[in-house]
This record gives structure tokens, C-alpha cells and sequence, in this order.
């Protein structure tokens, strides 16, 4: 018998449309993260706004008088008003896939993105929680691969559901090498 | 008693315990001469920092005063014996062996400073002989580690042939074979003349450029006799040296040979150096033909290894520095074995602005060609492919474009689809994903190679 590994033709992809280019992968659908994830976006772009408008209007306003002032006001509301409504936007975005050999992770408004990781590649994965996201119970599962361009994160996660994550990521990771 | 939970400081020292009856457990030190060599760097930085000073007196540079002696004698003397201790002691107290699969380092001086080295990390071995090393038949071995700016190892000095045979002992564990094989035959693989060195160096665009803009700075300053054109010529002068003269010198005598053990890459006209790329450690290549070059039918192959991260990584991310362009494929299909990267059928992408770029995929790499003057191709292997990254940008967007991205760990080579359709993109990312599958399977683990 012959010892290598047999090599599958490459299955034929249903050729997909431009608005499918993100869709989950064939017969899958994306696992969500936490709805609470928006509010702990608008939260932090309330803080954000909160300390950013007065102090800057402040600023500006020494410098370049009252409708300097005026026009910062205004821009730093509008900002808060476009993260606010991005907010639900983002959360919709947001999506990952464990599948049998790689994680799938998507998200992006404005910039579309795929990231897929294969298992065997995986260094370690860590879990972080700040402290605006632990108000929300929420916490991030970070992915790191030998490449520092790998980008592969989900954040908005229950806390006790990215730790069983991480667990199932990292025994999936033992198996492989690694680099 | 041991207070450590390491193996004995020196497992031959203590009375009754014999050591092991493994070859390899025995216990090696730097070469003498590195005491002396110490001692003297050190003393030169006294003398250059102090010594200098006491000597001369600092009114009248060429009178030596009698009494200025004495003191300069009374400080050196002192100064000469700790410098003689503290090289004697340096060197007493560096001792390595290898145990199984690990090269173990104590540098303690005081108590036991042990580092294990598992040699199955090892990314690369250089055996590197600075100018003086070389009149005295030193060498220092450097092992690199996968990981971390610190993840690098020197062994200073060692005699000549002491250091040829370590690489070859730490190379032949790593593939996991006995500590004694005898060094792996190679075959020469090319050579570099110093013409085309030099050729290639001088013939960039930035090069000649500037080397124009010098000439006629010079003769503007030698025909107008102003002496301020020196002040942007030296430094253009100096740039010149970085660029032409510096990698001149550091490749001339350029020799690459293949053996089982790895790539064997020999360079240097006063630093020789010998570089040892163990099989499986090259991450991914990129074969560069500048503008210029193409003429001629020059290339130049560089390399990501893993581990080679910082500053160095340009130092040692060289494979080729310039050679026919059939030979720069030839390397990449002896580090990717039935690899034929111009066989790989390459797409262009479909914007309009990106005609010249094209990548495609065979059963083993991700090929990606950029560049209309200068021309670049990336090459990864799908068994060493770290992540698929598909985006679209909004501009991207609004045309129905994506780029697809195979991540491989830092180095100079970036693989990229950019620009394709963006459903196309999706199809390209999916397929790389399917053959990275069973490439991955196919490669196994490479920690031991041979075994």
C-alpha cells in the first residue's frame, strides 16, 4: 500500500456571490457572540465621549475661543451617535465557527474579515477581561500563532463560555506542533 | 547536598560518582585563549576610558612626565591583575555538555546559572569567526531559538575544529540522530563571483543615484572650490559605504551547499561565517529581481525563519543574495521540495490598477507575484501556512474586491493575494484552507527530522 497520505481531488466550491464572499462556511452558521457586547461598546464610547468632550472643549476653547468649543461639542456628540448606532452593527458582524481542524472568526462594519485558524498552528490562547467588561460579564479569547500578523480574537464572550473555549481551543492546540 | 534541583554543578568533581557512560555527557569549556581575549578587552576599555588620561598629560601631549608614570603603573597594575582573574574566571566558569536531546549551558560564576536548550527548537546554527578569531583559529557558535529577542545562544570562543564539530553534534541530535554521527556530506550548491557581487550591488537605482548626485557635488566643489558641498557629500559618501561596501564585505565568497542536515551557507571577507538552515525551518521565501537586475537575469532568494526576529532578521535573511534567476528557483525548490514555482499557474488579479500582480496555488505553496519594474514573488508552504486571513477594505467594497493573506511568522516575506474578486477571494481562501490540511498531515511534526 502506498504510505502517503491519499490526496482528495479538491472538491468543487459552489461558486459563490459577492454578497456570500462572508457567508459561513458551507452548511454552518455562525456562532454569536453576547448581545451585551453592544451595550459594553456604548458604554465605552459613553466614558470616551464623557471625558473626551468637556476636556477638549475646554482646550479648544482657551485657544480658539467659544465656537471652537461649539464645533468640538458637536463633533464629539456626532462620534458618540455613530458609535452608538455602529455598535449593534459591529455586534451582528461578529461571529466565529469551531470546525473540526481551524477556528473561523469574522467581524468588521466597515472592513470585512475572515480570519481562519488552523489548530495545529496555535501557540496559546489567552482570555482577558477589563474592567468595563467585567461589569458585563464579558471577556475576549485571544488566539497567538508564530505569525504577529495573525489577528484572530473574539471578543463579547460570557465570561464562563470563553473559558471553556480557551480549554477546548487549548487541547485542540496539544495535538499539533505548533509551528 | 545539592540545594538545586538541577543536575551537579560539574558532574565530574565529586569524589565517587562516576558519570554516566553516555559519550555525550561530558562536560566542555570555552577555548583557553578566550581568558586572555577577555582580559584584554578589558583592559583596553580601561585604557581608553582612564588609562589614556593618567598617561598623558593633557596640557602637552608629547612630554611624559616621570611622576604621571608612576601613577599610571600603580593604577594599571591593580587594574591588569582583576581584568587577568576576571577573563580566567570568566572562562573557567562557562561550561556546556549535551544531556539527550538538550544542550545545557551553565554560566554560573558563583552558583549555578543553568539554561537547557532542547534542540529540537533549534532554528539554526552559525559557526562565526570575527577577523581576529580567524588569525587565531577561534570561532564562536551561535544557536538560534524559535521565540523571544533573548532566544539566541553564543558560544565564545571555541577552537576551530571544536566549533565544526559541535554544529555538526547539535545538528545531528536535533534531527535526532546520535550525538556521534559524522558530519552529513554536502554538495555544493552555487557560488557567487565578486564581480556580480559588486554588479548587483552597485546596479540598484537608489545607488546610482546617489552616486551621481556625489560625483556631481564633487566636481561642483572641486570646480567652485566651496568646501560646504562636503557637508551633504560625506554623508552621501557614508550612505554609499552602508548600501554597496558593507554587504560587499560581509557576502563576498558567497558559497551555498545542500546536505542532508540542512542549507549550508559560507560568507564573509573579514567576519567568515558558516550558516546552517536545518530542513523544515524555512517558514517561507521570497525570490526579489530588482528592476535593474532583470536585465541581467539576477535574483536574489530571501528567507523567514522563525526566531530570526529583530535586527537580526536582516542579517540572517539572506539565502541568496544575488544569482542567475534560474538558480534562485532552483533554491526554492531544494527548501520545497517538488515545488516549481513558475509551474504554478498564476491568476492576475482582476483590479485595474494591479495588471503586474498575480497569485495562484499548487498542491504545496501559495505563490504571489507583485511588482511591474521590480518583481517579487512570495512563496509559503501550505504546511508551514499559519493563518488564512480574507478582507475587504471599503474601497475594496465598493468594487467587489477582496485581498486574501497568508500569515507566516515576521520576516521579510509577506504572501498576499491582493485585489482578486472578492467571491473569487473567498474561493481562493477556502481551497488554501483544504490544502493546508493534508500538507500539514503530510509534513508531521519536524521537530526531529531524520527520525
Amino acid at each position: 500500500m502506498n504510505e502517503q497520505p491519499q490526496i482528495l481531488p479538491p472538491q468543487p466550491y459552489r461558486q459563490r456571490t459577492r454578497e456570500e464572499a462572508f457567508a459561513p462556511p458551507e452548511g454552518a452558521r455562525w456562532w454569536r457572540i453576547s448581545p451585551r457586547h453592544k451595550w459594553y461598546r456604548r458604554v465605552v464610547a459613553l466614558v470616551v465621549a464623557l471625558l473626551a468632550g468637556p476636556l477638549g472643549a475646554f482646550v479648544v476653547a482657551r485657544t480658539g475661543g467659544t465656537p471652537g468649543a461649539v464645533v468640538w461639542s458637536a463633533a464629539t456628540v456626532l462620534a458618540f451617535v455613530l458609535a452608538w448606532l455602529v455598535a449593534e452593527q459591529a455586534y451582528q458582524a461578529w461571529g466565529f465557527l469551531e470546525r473540526g481542524d481551524d477556528l473561523v472568526i469574522t467581524s468588521g462594519v466597515f472592513q470585512r474579515r475572515i480570519v481562519i485558524v488552523p489548530y495545529a498552528r496555535m501557540q496559546f490562547v489567552d482570555v482577558t477581561s477589563g474592567p468595563l467588561e467585567q461589569l458585563f460579564g464579558l471577556a475576549t479569547v485571544r488566539l497567538h500563532t508564530a505569525a504577529a500578523t495573525t489577528d484572530a480574537a473574539i471578543p463579547g464572550l460570557p465570561i464562563a463560555v470563553a473559558d471553556q473555549l480557551r480549554d477546548r481551543l487549548a487541547a485542540r492546540g496539544d495535538e499539533g506542533a505548533g509551528l | 547536598m545539592n540545594p538545586h534541583p538541577y543536575p551537579p554543578r560539574h558532574p565530574h568533581h565529586r569524589p565517587g560518582w562516576a558519570p554516566p557512560a553516555r559519550p555525550a555527557m561530558e562536560v566542555h569549556r570555552l577555548h583557553w585563549a578566550t581568558a586572555p581575549l577577555r582580559s584584554l578587552n578589558i583592559v583596553v576599555v580601561y585604557f581608553v576610558l582612564i588609562g589614556m588620561w593618567l598617561l598623558l598629560d593633557p596640557e602637552d601631549w608629547s612630554r611624559l612626565d616621570p611622576a604621571r608614570f608612576l601613577v599610571f603603573l600603580l593604577v594599571t597594575f591593580p587594574v591588569a591583575v582583576v581584568a587577568g582573574v576576571i577573563g580566567v574566571w570568566a572562562w573557567w566558569a562557562v561550561r556546556f555538555w549535551i544531556d539527550g536531546d538538550d544542550l545545557v549551558v551553565d554560566t554560573g560564576m558563583v552558583r549555578s546559572r543553568i539554561r537547557r536548550i532542547p534542540l529540537s527548537r533549534m532554528q539554526g546554527v552559525d559557526v562565526v569567526s570575527p577577523l581576529l578569531g580567524r588569525l587565531l583559529g577561534l570561532a564562536e557558535v551561535r544557536l538560534e531559538l524559535a521565540g523571544g529577542s533573548s532566544a539566541e545562544i553564543t558560544l565564545r570562543y571555541l577552537g576551530k575544529r571544536r566549533a565544526r564539530e559541535l554544529r555538526a553534534e547539535l545538528v545531528a541530535l536535533a534531527a535526532g540522530l546520535p550525538g556521534h554521527t559524522p558530519e552529513a556530506p554536502e554538495r555544493p550548491f552555487c557560488r557567487v563571483g565578486f564581480g556580480v557581487l559588486f554588479a548587483s550591488l552597485a546596479l540598484r537605482i537608489p545607488v546610482l543615484l546617489s552616486f551621481a548626485l556625489f560625483v556631481a557635488l564633487v566636481v561642483f566643489g572641486i570646480a567652485t572650490g566651496e568646501l560646504a558641498v562636503l557637508a551633504v557629500a560625506v554623508p552621501i559618501l557614508l550612505g554609499l559605504c552602508r548600501e554597496v561596501i558593507a554587504p560587499l564585505v560581509m557576502y563576498t565568497r558567497f558559497r551555498s551547499s545542500i546536505a542532508p542536515d540542512g542549507i549550508r551557507l559560507r560568507f564573509g571577507l573579514l567576519e567568515s561565517r558558516l550558516q546552517t538552515v536545518p530542513p523544515g525551518r524555512i517558514q517561507a521565501l521570497r525570490v526579489v529581481e530588482p528592476w535593474m537586475w532583470r536585465y541581467f537575469g539576477w535574483a536574489r532568494v530571501e528567507m523567514t525563519v522563525a526566531g530570526y526576529g529583530g535586527e537580526r532578521q536582516s542579517l540572517s535573511s539572506t539565502l541568496l543574495p544575488v544569482g542567475p534567476v534560474e538558480a534562485a528557483f532552483a533554491m526554492v525548490s531544494e527548501v520545497f521540495p517538488g515545488v516549481v514555482v513558475e509551474g504554478v499557474a498564476l491568476t492576475p488579479t482582476q483590479s485595474r490598477w494591479r495588471k503586474n500582480d498575480a497569485a495562484g496555488i499548487s498542491r504545496e505553496v501559495f505563490v504571489s507575484r507583485r511588482g511591474r519594474f521590480r518583481r517579487t514573488w512570495d512563496v509559503v508552504d501550505f504546511a508551514r501556512a499559519q493563518s488564512v486571513r480574507l478582507t475587504s477594505s471599503p474601497l475594496q467594497r465598493l468594487l467587489g474586491l477582496g485581498t486574501v493573506q497568508v500569515d507566516v511568522p515576521p520576516g521579510p516575506v509577506q504572501v498576499a493575494a491582493v485585489d482578486w474578486e472578492v467571491a473569487r477571494a473567498r474561493g481562493l481562501a477556502d481551497e488554501t484552507v483544504a490544502r493546508a490540511r493534508p500538507a500539514r498531515a503530510r509534513s508531521g511534526s519536524l521537530e526531529h527530522w531524520a527520525g
